[in-house]
């Protein structure tokens, strides 16, 4: 039996729950079907859990179907985005898919790209230096100092998969005009595995701590807030401080899905919840960081 | 130099200090070559970004388990903002020299300056007579 899996029109970590709701009917041994024909936009964290979406539906059953989006526009976007590339190894793709490399262009700062090792992570991180420090300082209105730290920050992001997931999983950077929520440009950096997540990672060292509180949204407070990591060494639960210490400074955002929680250290300029729990079960973990254009001492923009 | 031993440990030419792995790689490299005595210097001159993971495992692990103190030199700001903060959370501190040569604490507040203060009674380093204080030629 095959189940459709619909991929909400406009993806992104707004409508994500939709979707993981709709993969959360799946039972084992069923085919699915993630339907993006009607996709209209993508935002990074939709194309990276969609491709994670893709990688435990591989593992469950048979290997998943996609639809591809229907609008030209829309799946060019997502093959510059580096999108295809990934899925092609994860899903049987239906429809017509352009045969374009992934972008070298001035939104597109890291294409979809497969985080499984540290040698990954330095590729990255590498990359990210090269392409996005234009963006940051002349675009956004950072310090240039800012570029050292949003690398940190999407070094950090990344470790994360390698260090806890016990999986691989995906990283997406871009830079955007967002305005319907802020009228001004931000870079978000996406990252999303299908692994064991946050409370499976932190269960043997910190689920007796909680007692009856224990679960997926306990686990994302320890590790985010508290920054307590599943290492005994001292030392450790360094990475999510330091990516909050950065978007505290430049007044970015951060939240993190993992299971059935999700958490976020919410900026003024968001209403975002900072805390959800009892949401559709998805696996792994999905990081989002949005760091926005800075805004002038006028509150007009940085251009 | 902190880069010269990232290039031995790391395959792949890379000049960022990035991951728990490639920090470790790095740490061990540089307690081999450790010799014995009361100040071990690090260079950090070509290093790129140094994330937190790495400044933990390199740069608070030495303090931590193997070197009374430390002299870090080369440093850009981005490294500060990742080395000082791993630092104090961990109390402990290095020195750091500034390209100007005068040398500060970093890291948790208290044992810093008492890092500077047994310098300058070891005459490592004077007091100049601003209040900076700087290496010694000796």
């Amino acid at each position: 039996m095959t189940r459709l899996v619909e991929v909400p029109t406009q993806f992104d970590d707004r409508s994500f729950d939709q979707f993981a709701a709709a993969y959360a009917q799946a039972r084992d041994g069923e085919r699915l079907l993630f339907d993006a024909h009607a996709a209209e936009w993508a935002s990074p964290y939709g194309l990276v859990g969609l491709l994670a979406a893709g990688e435990a539906a591989a593992h469950k059953g048979e290997r998943p179907l996609l639809t591809a989006p229907a609008n030209p526009d829309v799946v060019s976007y997502w093959a510059r985005a580096g999108f295809f590339r990934e899925a092609a190894d994860l899903f049987e793709i239906h429809g017509k898919v352009p045969k374009t490399r992934p972008a070298v262009e001035s939104d597109v700062l890291l294409p979809v790209t497969p985080v499984r090792a540290a040698e990954d992570v330095h590729a990255v991180v590498s990359t990210i230096q090269q392409r996005a420090s234009a963006i940051l300082s002349s675009e956004l209105g950072l310090d240039p100092k800012a570029t050292m730290g949003f690398a940190m920050a999407l070094s950090e992001s990344c470790q994360n998969i390698v260090e806890h997931a016990g999986t691989g999983g995906w990283v997406a950077v871009q830079a955007y005009n967002w305005r319907r929520k802020l009228a001004r440009r931000v870079v978000v950096i996406a990252v999303a595995d299908a692994g064991v997540g946050f409370r499976h990672s932190l269960e043997s060292t910190q689920a007796k701590r909680f007692g009856d509180r224990w679960g997926d949204a306990a686990a994302l407070e320890a590790a985010l807030v508290q920054g307590v990591s599943r290492f005994r060494d001292p030392g450790r639960g360094q990475g999510l401080a330091g990516i909050r210490r950065y978007l505290a400074r430049w007044d970015g955002k951060i939240a993190i899905r993992s299971g059935t929680a999700r958490i976020a250290i919410v900026p003024r300029w968001d209403d975002d919840v900072p805390l959800k729990d009892a949401l559709p079960a998805f696996p792994g973990s999905q990081v989002l960081l949005i760091i926005p254009e800075l805004q002038t001492e006028k509150g007009s923009s940085k251009q | 130099m902190v880069q010269a031993v990232l290039q031995q440990a790391v395959a792949g030419f890379y000049t960022d200090l990035v991951t728990r792995p490639t920090g470790r790689a790095v740490r061990e490299n540089i307690e081999r070559e450790l010799l014995p005595g009361m100040i071990a210097v690090m260079d950090f001159t070509g290093v790129g970004c140094l994330d937190y993971s790495c400044a933990d495992e390199i740069v608070a692990k030495l303090v931590r388990d193997r070197v009374k103190m430390l002299l870090l030199r080369g440093l850009t700001d981005a490294h500060r903002e990742a080395i000082e903060p791993v630092l104090a959370g961990a109390g402990l501190a290095v020195l750091y020299e500034r390209p100007d040569g005068v040398l500060e604490g970093l890291g948790a507040s208290e044992p810093a300056p008492a890092l500077l203060d047994e310098l300058v009674a070891r005459r490592l380093a004077a007091r100049n007579p601003g209040g900076s204080i700087r290496l010694t030629a000796a």
